[in-house]
């Protein structure tokens, strides 16, 4: 007779973890069960070459709820996040743009490229932060639901409706043309320059299948602005030891209240009897039973895997279907024999090499990037974000060493040829990556030990995220707040009765952010499911 | 009862004109052209051929507005259906889709097993929400945030006309609304084909291709107003409305150009035109665009300077060309010998449409345009001489900005790519055209005074639309500047032959 659980966890990213970990915290008996021989999911960090470990997929933190820290203590666990707070963009002309949290260096830098625009800037990041502020009630809270008018959702709607009381009509609509523009649009209606253009519009699109001029991508933009360590907002970071010990540390934090987790635990089903899920089965046979089962798997894997579309109601199974996740980028991590240089560094280079190094030189080659992916090839002169971790952390590095993590854009999951011709295009794809950072950083090709291609193909084949797509499905407006990840199904519950969705793919979406596992593990307690 | 002044003699300066004067004002329209109609004015093309307006499309003409002006008693009547639209292939005979959806059925499941049901899905989705978009299209934009019982009921009157079409409904549009078009087609088709059909009207005016979000909405917009033809086109719409108005005593200035909205004290005091004549009005109505009338008429400095921002910051890059051509012969698409086609739409693929916008992106204009035909012959003969037909065509994309200008060298490249593209679809039409005349965007700036030639006085797209257009402040046709009101597309609902947002100027203006 296999131990009856309280809640079984289907995958130990940091979703899964921190659902796990809230349960617990609350008394419940629970079981994480984790497909790959390591923890963490795509907020892993491997040592792919002796000496060089990389925070393969996800590789910089910055939404991580400060409330999940606190209430999970993460810091006392080995959270340890140094701040990346630097932004350098390299232009092909040997010149370059460094932005960061000193304003008279900011305003100085911009001033170069336009005066008007090195006056608007600091405005501009206060209007961010605040619409930032605005926004967050919504991402801390589950998704209100207009269609179901119950007094509940009545009140929560109300609750966010008061916050927006005082607003006026213009801060609304600043609000809707924020979450309806392109970033592009939006940023033109500050600022004239795209040397600032360019680099500032990229928020607008990572990980997302759109182009810096797509509406929407304002928005995504926001997103990025929200981001929060240690209650000082708009932050970035990144973890000692790479991103993969966020989630160890969400681990150490579950373990410590009880939590069980199992490695090497493909799950292969989700067991039901009339209906309601009470359990899962493995791969190998084994079966474990549950009064609820969580899933942190992608909304395709869980319902059209774990559970068949065959045990779905038609309905729901076709929003699932066209619920979309094409995955548009990649990651190339490299193993460096020497720091990199770029020219035309001044003495600021020493923030320069620590800052966020995005090669988005203008509009045009962002959108000509764009184009190549949406007729199914990636772009021969890819978007890129690097930073060097090493830097920061000279742990994940052999002394005088360095690991560089380049997140490229876009790398569209379907290929004209499909999405297994991946196998044939990956080194295509890391040379076109090399040889556009080499325009901007001469001489790095000299400096590669080890070069580590992901493409959304082997994210899919190697993390499980259905066809690559980091953040569990495309964060476009149709399917965010209550349509994520369908209409009706946007709080966690699902339509199999004891079957939860606690990750990406649900309210409020990607990134390490952690909001998804806790609101879940919040509702389940709440509805004392479990 | 005092002068009121409407600037633009188009349709919807007509309309504003046409309703005020029936409700009693002395009404001047004045209009730089030498001729009434603006964007729906008749031209002559070439001995014994005349084309329609710049705006063919009459199916967006809201019937309530017509109706209210009895413009049936100045010789208005439309067709009995929606036209049919041919879908037309370069490699096949394409597809014609009609607005009756069980007619094509069997034909797009030849095409591709599924697409004909899909069809019939697709709309009967659309018709079930019509009644609540065209509601929603017809009055004026709610505000958000209500600042009286009248305004809290008109925005409860949304809500619960949403509310109304059940979840499933209700839900699926607010889904599909911010959608790109492109995906929300091809959750319907399979075939590529009528998905590319489909999606033209999403794409004109908008400045994005069918692949950015938002132009579901853009669609929507479209096929929610869309009904049956005004017979004998725009120039019959025109012809009527100027009637209306005559009968109503209005007066029309033809080739008086406005060069000022004059102000006193803040407020409208009237117009200054060309040479120097002043007309005293304490009402002007701007039917031009809104960038024209608020940044080109006004003294600077006149308007609230956040008022001002947003009119700056209003998009406006026209992306279309119109290309005229006269045949010495018919057209025949391929396939369809003998066959007679009224509107034709010119694309194999959605990533066809996407292709021609990128090139825009680029300051480019397209070497494979994308093509909106009509054949006004087909419907009404005598624009051609007996047995050959006179073809007016939106190509896509053209955009005004053209690097390097709209030179003529610019000018007969892209007239040619457009004639390509029809050949490709119309083998032979090549060799039988007797006369040309392309309208750049430019073109359409110079001689319409259309800021960035923008067909529509201003994008399409989310951002721009319902309470938002043409700006979050300017949303509700009057401006802050007391006696200056906006009336034209670049107004709620927006552009296409509609009339509505005349109406609703006229509305706003004799509620105040």
């Amino acid at each position: 007779m296999p131990t009856t659980y309280d809640a079984i966890v289907v995958g130990a990213g940091h979703n899964g973890l921190t659902c796990a970990a809230y349960l617990a915290k609350a008394g419940r008996k629970v079981l994480v069960l984790e497909r790959r021989a390591s923890i963490g999911g795509a907020t892993a960090s491997e040592e792919i070459y002796p000496g060089f470990t990389f925070s393969s997929c996800s590789y910089v933190v910055s939404l991580l709820r400060p409330q999940i820290i606190r209430d999970l203590e993460l810091s006392k666990h080995g959270l340890e996040i140094m701040p990346l707070d630097w932004t350098f963009s390299p232009f092909e002309d040997g010149s370059s743009l460094l932005r960061g949290p000193d304003p008279e260096m900011n305003r100085r830098n911009i001033a170069r490229f336009s005066r008007r625009d090195a006056e608007r800037y600091p405005l501009f990041g206060q209007a961010m932060s605040e619409l930032g502020r605005m926004m967050k009630p919504i991402i801390e809270s589950p998704a209100p639901e207009p269609s179901k008018l119950t007094p509940s959702t009545l009140l929560e709607l109300l609750r966010l409706g008061r916050r927006f009381k005082g607003m006026g009509e213009e801060w609304l609509s600043a609000n809707l043309k924020m979450m309806t523009m392109s970033a592009v649009d939006f940023l033109s209606e500050w600022f004239e320059s795209e040397r600032l253009i360019g680099p500032m519009s990229v928020s607008g699109i990572i990980g997302t299948f759109l182009g810096i001029r797509s509406p929407g991508t304002a928005y995504v933009l926001l997103h990025h602005y929200m981001g929060e360590i240690d209650g000082s907002f708009r932050a970035w970071g990144f973890q000692k030891g790479g991103t993969g010990a966020v989630a160890m540390a969400i681990a150490r934090a579950a373990r410590a209240h009880g939590v069980e987790i199992k490695t090497d635990a493909p799950v292969d089903k989700v067991l039901m009897t009339n209906g309601q899920a009470r359990g899962v089965v493995l791969v190998n046979g084994d079966e474990y039973h549950a009064k609820a089962v969580v899933s942190g798997a992608d909304p395709h894997r869980t319902f059209l895997g774990l559970v068949g579309e065959e045990r779905l109601e038609p309905e729901f199974a076709k929003q699932i279907k066209r619920f979309k996740m094409r995955g548009s980028s990649g990651k190339v991590n490299l193993a460096l024999d020497s720091l990199p240089v770029f020219p035309g560094l001044d003495g600021a280079s020493h923030h320069a090499m620590r800052a966020d190094i995005t090669i988005a030189p203008n509009i045009d080659f962002l959108e000509r990037a764009y184009d190549d992916a949406k007729y199914g090839r990636f772009s021969r002169e890819p978007f890129m974000d690097c930073v060097i971790p090493s830097l920061s952390d000279p742990s994940v590095a052999p002394p005088g060493k360095h690991v560089m993590s380049i997140f490229v854009q876009y790398a569209p999951y379907n290929l004209k040829e499909g999405a297994a011709d991946w196998e044939n295009q990956r080194e295509a794809f890391g040379d076109a990556v090399i040889d556009t950072l080499a325009r901007f950083s001469p001489g790095i090709k000299d400096r590669i030990l080890h070069r580590h291609v992901l493409t959304p193909w082997d994210l899919e084949q190697t993390y499980g995220l259905t066809e690559g797509n980091i953040f569990h499905g495309e964060l476009s407006l149709e399917q965010l707040a209550f349509m994520r990840p369908a209409a009706g199904w946007a709080r966690y519950r699902t339509p199999v009765d004891k079957l939860w969705l606690c990750g990406s793919g649900a309210h409020p979406g990607g990134g390490i952010m952690a909001a998804p596992g806790q609101l879940c593990a919040r509702t389940m307690l709440q509805a004392r499911a479990v | 009862m005092s002068r009121a002044i409407v600037i633009g003699a188009g349709h919807n300066g007509l309309v504003v004109g046409a309703l005020l004067a029936r409700a009693g004002r002395a009404v001047t329209i004045v209009e730089q052209r030498g001729e009434v109609g603006g964007l729906c004015a008749p031209r002559a093309l070439h001995p014994g051929y005349t084309v329609p307006g710049v705006l063919h499309d009459t199916t967006g003409v809201r019937r309530a507005v017509t109706d209210a002006l009895g413009l049936s008693r100045f010789g208005l009547s439309f067709e009995s259906e929606p036209p049919s639209v041919l879908a037309a292939h370069s490699e096949h005979r394409g597809v014609v889709l009609h607005a009756e959806a069980k007619r094509s059925r069997d034909e797009l499941e030849r095409l591709r097993a599924g697409d004909g049901d899909g069809y019939l899905a697709w709309r009967g989705f659309l018709a079930r929400i019509r009644g609540f978009a065209a509601g929603v299209l017809s009055r004026k934009p709610p505000l958000m945030k209500p600042d009286s019982l009248a305004e809290l009921l008109s925005l409860a009157r949304t809500a619960i006309g949403l509310r109304r079409l059940g979840k499933p409904d209700m839900l699926e549009l607010m889904r599909v609304a911010p959608m790109c078009a492109a995906d929300w087609l091809q959750e319907s088709f399979r075939d590529p084909l009528p998905a590319a059909a489909l999606a033209a009207p999403a794409a004109i005016g908008a400045c994005l291709g069918p692949w950015s979000a938002g132009t579901a909405a853009n669609l929507l917009l479209y096929e929610c107003v869309r009904g049956p033809e005004v017979k004998g086109g725009p120039a019959a719409l025109v012809r009527a409305l100027h009637e209306a108005f005559q009968a109503a005593r209005g007066e029309i200035l033809l080739e008086s150009r406005v060069t000022q909205i004059r102000l006193e004290r803040g407020a409208v005091a009237g117009v200054e035109l060309e040479g120097g004549r002043f007309l005293e009005a304490p009402l002007v109505v701007a039917s031009c665009d809104p960038k024209s009338a608020l940044l080109g008429l006004l003294e600077p400095g006149s308007l609230p300077l956040d008022v001002e921002e947003q009119v700056v910051s209003l998009r406006a890059r026209g992306t279309t060309a119109k290309l005229e051509l006269a045949l010495d012969g018919r057209i025949e698409f391929r396939g369809r010998e003998g066959e007679r086609h009224a509107r034709a739409v010119v694309a194999d693929h959605l990533d066809d449409i996407e292709r021609a916008f990128d090139a825009a992106k680029y300051r480019q204009c397209s070497q494979r345009p994308h093509l909106e035909v009509s054949v006004p012959s087909v419907d009404d003969p005598s624009l051609a001489p007996t047995g050959k037909d006179v073809v007016s065509i939106l190509a896509h994309a053209a955009p005004h900005d053209i690097e390097g200008g709209w030179s003529a060298a610019a000018r007969e490249r892209f007239a040619g790519a457009v004639v390509d593209a029809l050949e490709r679809v119309a083998p032979g039409t090549r060799a039988k055209i007797v006369a040309r005349e392309l309208l750049t965007p430019a073109d359409l700036e110079q001689r319409y005074g259309l800021s960035g030639g923008h067909i529509h006085h201003g994008e399409h797209a989310l951002d721009q639309l319902l309470f938002m257009r043409p700006t979050q402040k300017l949303a509700r046709y009057a401006t802050p500047i007391a006696g200056l009101y906006l009336g034209g597309s670049g107004s709620h609902p927006g552009g296409g032959v509609t009339c509505q947002p005349g109406a609703l100027a006229a509305a706003a203006i004799l509620e105040s």
